[in-house]
């Protein structure tokens, strides 16, 4: 536990946005869902997410709205703002020149 | 749109923390339902879903915590943390808050009640615009002819100045003076001042209502009467009546109009004079009646204030202005009135100077006199700060020793040194909030009780000085506060974050941290003992030079005598019904029974005022120049036996006998009638007219007892009298009055002696010589007092800091003191063992303050009266007292050890 994670901070804030970019979502679900498209790879501790969910929240890139849940339960569901999508949209151009970078190093060694 | 969602979020977690925080709770919950119930379609029981849940979940306090620093706002939630925790633990221990606040609010206090008086009599400049451009323009050199002050110039100089320089945008000359002034039914004495037309403009004060004076209100001689009015003299007096301009008011029997009311604030330019009404210069002779001078040069009477043009210093004004002081010299020194003078003085006269002063602040003998005494005054209080701050970082230094298992705790569980440091010094900037602010509300009694003690007599309540403080005196206390706490908190906690965590918690008090800090502490007590001893030696210097005073005596009986004052003049009575009024006042009041004699004098004794006056005797060879001048008077027969002071050879003047005589006291006799009888000799007064072949022409008839006359301090001046029927002006008169009984109650009587005689007709100062001399000792007994109050206050706190340290020394002692009581040393050993260091504490202290003030004490020499800086017998009193306090203060620790109980002490352990 604690604040270091197998995830840097910055990676956490991408799944975050991309996550939430297609419909408002809450932190379990988000958590869920990057578990999931990973193949279970990925393992969001909550310790880290909810921390990053307010933090971005902060900075005005997701909003959040507390909502019912199918099952009829309220949860706090976060959706993108104009400034997140934008914030979205750089930060996966990074991040797909980034490991393109770093694939191309690894697999030509 | 950004920010302002970004703004909206930053509020949000600001005001809306509670809020927000129940919501993170609802977040936190419903992700841990969901991870419940998924376990439990895994397959789980209910408990053991629950269970899994809370484990994978981690802990959510830190992620609670995680948040918050993600909302921003901690360092403020920490402060707050630490407000409150400090709170509590203030209260926690309430004596020792009781006692730190009450230190530091004597301490503040104190400092913030002279600081006031202060900042109000030497610090504060006009209420006018760029009051720093204002200088004031004095001659210096030899000077023939009268003076009314040593930066007084005459008028027709001042209008040289005004009209030749190049210096100055403007300039505007005053003189104040008190007028009788009648409005309505009411006739009343008010102060006045005499000001040139540029007075308003050049200060660049404007009229609430009406106009203020212009040049061209001050052209002809008594042709503008004209006047403007103080704002509160317009409050109090006309009940901020707006019509009152165009009304008219009589001021010295002569009817003025009211032309305008002066700015709310601005009573003229002197601190301690406030100035109700404002008449044009060229009004002189209506205001000041029989003494003219718009054309005299060798009378210098008023005060001439120039505007320096922008960018021109003091410096090059004053260089500049050379060259036309020389040139109206050339012009003086043709006149008549200097024909008689040697050459050789009228060289010298010729080298006389301009000098400018610094005007910003406008020029008031009250702020010179007070101005060293207020100096001390401020010393002192700044060593019982320095004394208080002392004693406040010994007991912090105390409290952080009983503290240090809990400093050892928090810092076991985590907490860094700088939180601990900060929630110290926020503990510490607490305890010097509310010391301030109890010491605020002290400083505001203090002040008003020396207010009320010390200027309400002045001019019954018209004193500039006001005991609300203002912002400089708030932010002087303020910045007092913080560096008290700073300085005497962070030591401390500096410390306690060093705690070494395992042996405080293993509870090993006494450790080298322990030793080191006591150390500390008693270099503290010493260093208090000293200050305490150099606040008692002053205190005791102050109160014996006030003693010393008060008992050397004027040189005359004191008791029920009574006096007053009447100014017919300024009703615009001529010569001879003035002298006629003092004939039939004096004659008036002797018949009343209860006066058993009366005398009169021109000028009144211990006033501060005198005539001076070069004299010339009989057989006594005159060195023209280097002789100081005597004190002369015009007096009425029966002063010297209405005073008690008897005429020791020849006789009393007669009343009104025509021959020139004159009384002479043993002084003048002593100086120019060495060895000879004076009686029956001559002497003669120098003045304007006297020529160097003048034979003295007043006949010696009596000698009298040498009189103090100026004030208590200065010794009997070589001083002449003659009757008062012979002079050539008649202005005013003090009367002196012996009543057979209660002077209080005679004194409506002679209210009501004057009011029949004349109902126009003031009485002026009336009181009993007792209350006058109380006033002339205004500033010895402030200071006496206040030092008084501040030797107190400090052997008080040095007592306490000692008591506090021998506690803890012997509390940390216990198991030493028990073994050794066990090993057989009698109560009388142990008591002499911790008396011992009591002695050595103040020993130490005591030669160091000893020290101290030997070399301060100089310093105040000329404050002093009676007595040396370096009286023995102060110092030895000053000592004893402290030694005597603190060795009743470090009894009582001793006592207590000398009677530990071996077994309880060792058991403790």
């Amino acid at each position: 536990m604690g604040k270091p994670n197998d995830l840097v901070q910055g990676m956490l804030d991408l799944l975050i946005l991309k996550t939430i970019s297609l419909e408002p979502k809450h932190g379990w679900a988000i958590a869920k869902r990057i578990q999931q498209i990973s193949n279970e790879v990925l393992q969001v501790q909550q310790g880290s997410l909810y921390p990053a969910l307010h933090r971005l929240e902060q900075k005005a890139w997701i909003k959040a709205k507390w909502a019912e849940t199918e099952t009829g339960r309220k949860a706090k569901f976060y959706s993108l703002t104009a400034a997140g999508r934008a914030q979205l949209e750089k930060e996966a151009a990074n991040w797909s020149r980034l490991s393109g970078a770093i694939n191309l190093v690894v697999e030509s060694a | 749109m950004d920010w302002a969602r970004q703004l909206w979020m930053r509020l949000q977690t600001l005001f809306r923390r509670d809020h927000l925080t129940q919501d993170l709770d609802d977040e936190v919950r419903f992700h841990l339902d969901e991870q419940i119930a998924e376990n439990i379609a895994a397959g789980m029981n209910k408990e053991e879903a629950r269970h899994t849940a809370l484990r994978i979940f981690g802990n959510p306090s830190l992620l609670k915590e995680d948040v918050r620093e993600a909302w921003g706002w901690v360092w403020l939630e920490q402060i707050g943390q630490d407000l409150r925790y400090g709170f509590r633990s203030l209260r926690k221990n309430l004596l020792f808050t009781v006692v730190a606040v009450l230190t530091l609010a004597f301490g503040i206090g104190a400092n913030t009640a002279i600081f006031s008086l202060m900042d109000q009599v030497l610090l504060q400049l006009l209420p006018v615009k760029h009051p720093e451009q204002l200088v004031l323009v004095a001659e210096r050199g030899i000077r023939f002819g009268d003076s009314w002050g040593d930066n007084d110039v005459s008028y027709p100089m001042y209008r040289d100045f005004r009209d030749h320089n190049q210096v100055f945008s403007g300039m505007f000359c005053r003189f104040p003076t008190s007028i009788n002034l009648g409005y309505g039914d009411r006739t009343e004495r008010v102060s006045a001042e005499l000001v040139s037309g540029s007075y308003f403009s050049v200060l660049g004060v404007t009229a609430i209502i009406g106009r203020t004076l212009t040049p061209d209100d001050d052209r002809v001689p008594g042709g503008h009467p004209v006047a403007i009015l103080s704002y509160s003299f317009w409050e109090s007096r006309f009940s901020s009546d707006p019509s009152i301009v165009g009304k008219q008011i009589v001021t010295n029997g002569y009817t003025f109009t009211v032309i305008g009311v002066a700015q709310a604030g601005f009573d003229g330019v002197e601190l301690g004079y406030k100035s109700k009404v404002f008449v044009p210069m060229m009004m002189k002779a209506q205001m000041t009646p029989r003494s003219g001078g718009l054309e005299d040069r060798s009378l210098s009477w008023v005060t001439a204030y120039g505007r320096l043009k922008p960018g021109i210093s003091i410096a090059r004004a004053n260089a500049s202005l050379q060259p036309l002081m020389h040139s109206i010299l050339e012009v003086e020194v043709q006149e008549p009135r200097l024909q008689h003078y040697s050459t050789y003085d009228r060289a010298q006269f010729l080298k006389n100077t301009v000098e400018l002063l610094p005007g910003s602040q406008g020029w008031s003998g009250l702020r010179e006199r007070m101005q060293t005494p207020l100096w001390v005054l401020a010393a002192l209080s700044g060593a019982v700060l320095l004394l208080a701050c002392a004693n406040l970082a010994n007991l912090l230094l105390a409290r952080a020793t009983t503290r240090e298992r809990e400093m050892a705790v928090r810092l076991a569980i985590g907490a860094g040194r700088r939180r601990i440091i900060r929630l110290l010094l926020v503990e510490s900037l607490l305890l010097s909030v509310i010391g301030t602010v109890v010491g605020l509300g002290l400083a505001f009694l203090a002040d008003r009780v020396l207010l009320a003690t010390y200027f309400s007599a002045d001019s019954a309540g018209d004193f500039p000085i006001s005991s609300v403080p203002d912002v400089r005196v708030l932010v002087f206390a303020l910045g007092t506060t913080l560096l008290t706490a700073l300085v005497f908190g962070l030591a401390p906690a500096i410390q306690s974050s060093r705690a070494d965590v395992a042996p405080a918690l293993n509870d090993r008090a006494g450790s080298a941290v322990g030793a080191k800090q006591v150390f500390l502490r008693k270099l503290l007590v010493s260093g208090q003992m000293a200050l305490a001893l150099l606040l008692l030696v002053g205190a005791s210097l102050f109160l014996r030079t006030l003693a010393n005073l008060e008992s050397t005596g004027p040189g005359f009986s004191t008791e029920r005598l009574v006096t007053f004052r009447v100014d017919p003049s300024l009703n615009g009575y001529g010569d001879e019904r003035t002298k006629d009024i003092f004939r039939r006042l004096a004659e008036d009041l002797q018949t009343l029974p209860a006066v058993s004699s009366v005398g009169l004098s021109t000028m009144p004794f211990l006033q501060g005022n005198g005539w001076s006056n070069p004299v010339i005797a009989e057989g006594y060879v005159t060195d023209p120049g280097q002789e100081p001048p005597a004190i002369v008077n015009e007096i009425s027969p029966n002063l010297f036996k209405t005073l008690d002071a008897p005429i020791l050879a020849g006789r009393d003047i007669a009343p009104f006998e025509t021959r020139p005589v004159a009384l002479i006291n043993e002084s003048f006799a002593r100086k120019y009638f060495a060895g000879r009888n004076p009686i029956g000799l001559h002497i003669g007064l120098v003045n304007e007219q006297s020529t160097a072949q003048d034979v003295p022409n007043l006949e010696v008839v009596g000698v009298v007892k040498d009189l103090k006359f100026k004030n208590l301090r200065d010794p009997a001046p070589v001083e002449a009298y003659y009757p008062y029927w012979q002079g050539v002006k008649f202005r005013f008169m003090t009367f002196y009055l012996r009543t057979r009984f209660d002077p209080r109650q005679v004194m409506e009587t002679v209210r009501e002696q004057v009011r029949q005689l004349d109902p126009n007709l003031p009485v002026v100062d009336l009181r009993t010589i007792d209350e006058q001399i109380g006033l002339s000792l205004k500033t010895e007994r402030l200071v006496a007092s206040l030092s008084a109050v501040f030797g107190a206050l400090a052997t008080a706190l040095a007592v306490i800091g000692l008591y506090g340290v021998m506690a803890y020394t012997v509390a940390r002692r216990r198991r030493e003191i028990g073994i050794r009581v066990a090993l057989g040393a009698l109560q009388s050993d142990v008591l002499w063992m911790v008396m011992q260091q009591v002695v050595v504490l103040s020993g130490a202290g005591l030669a160091v303050g000893g020290l101290l003030a030997f070399a301060l004490s100089s310093l105040i020499r000329s404050q002093l009266y009676g007595l040396q800086p370096h009286d023995p017998l102060t110092y030895v009193w000053a000592a004893v007292v402290l030694a005597a306090a603190a060795c009743a203060a470090g009894f009582i620790p001793s006592w207590r050890a000398s009677h530990v109980d071996p077994m309880h002490a060792l058991r403790h352990e």
